[in-house]
């Protein structure tokens, strides 16, 4: 098996009297889409910053291609692309100076035609000689994934890439990532709030939650584990009830609205509540499993 | 890296709408002192040689290029530093109010060659404003008032330099104020390293080189012992080269302690900003 | 009788010895009225408390009865007073009185005093005291005294412009002790001074102007003066 790529081992952070991370643990693998989740205040940020060297932890390790920062920090950090945040740019330079700026100190030698072939990828072509003062967030955000890849780097680190996109910017990002890892083998790190794109695109994934991870590993395992969430649509609505609250000790309803019942229910016993309400003489005019990574989140950070 | 990180801080630096500015408060400012000197610089002769003219009287082209190059460079002082400040001051904690400093801070270049790339921008830039400073004072101001020897008021007593033994003199003095000035940059710089915001290097900067001033211009012995080493209390020591004979023991002990300061603030900028989090 | 017959002799002594300056005095008079204008290279020496200069080269012009200029192309110091003031105060004749002072050696040569008593109410003169060579009829020295600028001594000695009164060398001796230094923009605010520096305590400062190459009466045009700010 193949080294990985990250290592995060007992990682801890205070600053001051606050402990923003307490024991975070995960690994990323080579060509990993990997989900980093955690409500806010989870440490995240501060988790991400460690892995950039931005901040020095109090305590644990981080290994990147096998290395600590101490090791080898130029080499490490040739390697990685990152949006920490909302991408920052100097307002007073152009789109196409600043990327000249960062390719500059990137450690590969990147051509201005690469940087137009850039700006074009990211859908500001025509844009290059525009100063950065005058850009909308979404512009802003294209820009800084095209600073991310410019000297093509082996790890992209993105924190909230889609922040701020329209829908259609949103599914540019998405495919842009899927092209990154199926057609370059890239290994990306993906933090972000909108859980139904990490279920998307993510096959791995870690939740923190007050400073420490709570749980890793791969997305479609995490999910078939776990209970699923059913909208449930029948003729009956009582007796769906009675039969539900009889039968399905663990079932919970979510909710009921007219005719259509949203509850949760391990996964195994759906067929088993099909059957029985088929028996009971219950229509069943629809039933839709699930597997929401949301409602997962949030299960696990309540607990 | 070193190199290339250089080059990016002057593109920056030209970029900035305020460098434009010092240098344009320094034209102005000197424009306004050779205005001034041109309507009625013979009162101001008047003032420095008075308590002589009972006596005597002074011939010759004495409002000359030289004499007005003499009272520019005199604002050295206090002037001359903010417009420096304004910009070095904003070097590092610019780019944290920016948030482009954790786009810097995650390339493959060390922190040690960040902060000493944009000392050498910033020396540069205080290069390029002693230069321009030089060139109005001198150039400039003989083009519009001749040349001639230089009437020197000193502590001590009036020198007056003949004019074929001036020019050696200016372009040590500048050399000494370019130091002097570069001591300056220095400070602000290290001072950004410590801050997330422009104004509180820039402001700190000027606080520190008025309090330092104060101290060294009070005749109280208690202050006696620390004034040699106040970088502000050598930051005239150009003048020195006006005297005559020229003190040099007293010019290589400036430029010892000038040099001492701008190493240390150099030492300590890299020190802070390696330990730096950075959290903006 | 006797008082009387003492009186009047000291009285004719004095008459004659009046007459005596006096026409001492017309002599080196005319010898300098005999002078229309003049210009002379001058080299400039002052040696003066509180004052550093090197020597100056400058051409110095005169006209009667009193325009006087300085060209040079540094900065030349000289005395406020004691240059052409001897001229400006014996120009006018029935502005003062001639008194013989007794003679003193001077260079070898024994110098009768002639001091000139100003006669007219509030002139700037308040004394001059002439040594003057009898024989060559020029002035060795003079100790001028005026209001605004104290008092200025000056010797002379004579070259080959001597039968016109003009001398080769002037030194003037110059009281200091008046000197400040005042706090201006131009003074030194760091201090630099050394305060180990012995400080010239010095209460007089020379200056010594050697001229040569005299142009006399070749005439001078009053605009060439024009410039030059008249004396208070």
């Amino acid at each position: 098996m193949s080294q990985p790529i990250i290592e995060v081992r007992q990682l801890a952070k205070k600053f001051g009297t606050f402990e923003a991370v307490k024991d975070v643990s995960f690994t990323v693998n080579k060509g990993d889409v990997f989900g980093f989740l955690g409500p806010n205040g989870a440490g995240k940020s501060t988790t991400i910053r460690c892995m950039l060297s931005l901040i020095t932890p109090n305590a644990g390790t981080v290994k990147l291609f096998g290395k600590t920062y101490t090791e080898d920090r130029i080499g490490i950090l040739s390697r990685i692309g990152s949006i920490i945040e909302k991408p920052d740019f100097y307002k007073y330079l152009s789109a196409r100076k600043n990327l000249e700026i960062f390719a500059r100190i990137s450690g590969a030698n990147v051509s201005k035609k690469e940087i137009e072939e850039m700006l074009e990828f990211v859908g500001l072509g025509g844009r290059g000689g525009d100063k950065i003062g005058g850009f909308s967030h979404g512009m802003k955000q294209r820009l800084g994934i095209a600073q991310t890849l410019l000297h093509k780097p082996d790890l992209i680190i993105l924190d909230e890439p889609t922040t701020g996109l329209d829908p259609q910017g949103i599914i540019e990002i998405r495919n842009l990532i899927l092209r990154l890892k199926n057609e370059q083998n890239k290994t990306i790190v993906l933090s972000s709030h909108q859980l139904s794109e990490i279920e998307l695109i993510a096959n791995r994934m870690v939740i923190i939650n007050k400073g420490r991870s709570i749980v890793e590993g791969s997305v479609q395992e995490l999910m078939n584990a776990q209970e699923l969430v059913l909208t449930l649509e029948v003729d009956q609505l009582e007796l769906t009830k009675t039969l539900i609250q009889n039968n399905f000790a663990n079932a919970q309803i979510l909710s009921i609205k007219e005719n259509v019942l949203e509850l949760t229910l391990e996964k195994q016993q759906v067929a088993t509540l099909n059957q029985d309400l088929v028996r009971a003489g219950v229509s069943v005019a629809a039933l839709e499993p699930k597997r929401r990574l949301e409602d997962f989140f949030m299960k696990i950070v309540n607990e | 890296m070193l190199l290339k990180n250089t080059y990016n801080e002057f593109v920056k630096i030209l970029a900035k709408p305020r460098s434009y500015l010092g240098i344009g408060a320094l034209t102005l400012l000197i424009g306004v002192i050779l205005f001034a000197m041109k309507a009625d610089g013979s009162s101001f002769i008047s003032f420095v040689t008075q308590s002589f003219e009972q006596t005597l009287s002074f011939n010759g082209n004495i409002l000359n290029g030289n004499l007005i190059a003499f009272i520019i460079l005199q604002m050295l002082i206090i002037h001359i530093p903010l417009l420096i400040a304004l910009v070095t001051g904003d070097l590092i904690s610019g780019e944290a109010a920016m948030g482009t400093i954790r786009m810097l801070a995650t390339k493959p270049i060390s922190r040690t060659q960040i902060v000493l790339s944009k000392f050498i921008a910033g020396a540069v830039y205080t290069l390029i404003i002693t230069v321009w400073m030089g060139f109005l004072a001198l150039i400039v101001a003989k083009w519009i008032f001749g040349s001639g020897d230089l009437i020197v008021l000193n502590s001590d007593g009036l020198v007056i330099l003949q004019e074929a033994d001036i020019f050696w003199r200016y372009a040590m003095a500048f050399l000494v104020a370019f130091l002097s000035l570069l001591t300056v940059s220095s400070l602000s710089i290290t001072l950004s390293a410590f801050a997330d915001n422009s104004i509180g290097p820039i402001v700190s900067t000027m606080a520190i080189i008025i309090l330092f001033s104060i101290i060294g211009s009070l005749d109280v012995s208690v202050f006696d012992h620390i004034k040699p080493f106040l970088f502000t209390t050598h930051m005239a020591s150009w003048r020195s080269f006006f005297n005559d004979p020229v003190p040099m023991a007293r010019i290589y002990e400036s430029i010892v302690v000038l040099v001492a300061h701008n190493v240390v603030l150099i030492a300590l900028a890299i020190f802070r900003f390696n330990k730096k989090d950075i959290t903006a | 009788m006797k008082t009387i017959f003492t009186l009047l002799i000291g009285f004719l002594t004095f008459s004659i010895s009046a007459q005596d300056a006096t026409v001492l005095l017309d002599k080196v008079v005319a010898r300098m009225n005999s002078v229309k204008d003049y210009s002379v290279d001058a080299h400039i020496k002052a040696d003066i408390p509180l004052i550093k200069v090197l020597p100056v080269n400058a051409t110095l012009y005169f006209k009667q009865k009193d325009k006087f200029k300085v060209v040079s192309k540094g900065i030349a110091i000289l005395p406020k007073q004691g240059f052409t003031d001897v001229n400006a105060l014996l120009a006018k004749k029935n502005s003062y009185m001639a008194v013989d002072g007794g003679t003193k050696q001077i260079g070898g040569v024994n110098a009768n005093l002639v001091t000139v008593i100003p006669t007219v109410e509030n002139s700037e003169f308040v004394l001059a005291k002439l040594w003057i060579d009898p024989k060559k009829e020029v002035i060795l020295q003079s100790e001028i005294t005026t209001r605004s600028s104290g008092t200025v001594l000056v010797d002379y000695k004579y070259g080959d412009q001597i039968e016109f009164g003009l001398p080769s060398t002037i030194t003037f001796t110059v009281d200091v002790k008046k000197f400040k230094m005042p706090k201006s923009v131009a003074a030194d605010m760091h201090n630099t001074d050394d305060k180990a520096k012995k400080k010239d305590e010095r209460k007089n400062g020379t200056i010594i102007i050697t001229l040569s190459d005299y142009k006399v009466n070749k005439g001078i045009s009053d605009d060439f003066f024009k410039d030059v700010k008249k004396k208070d």
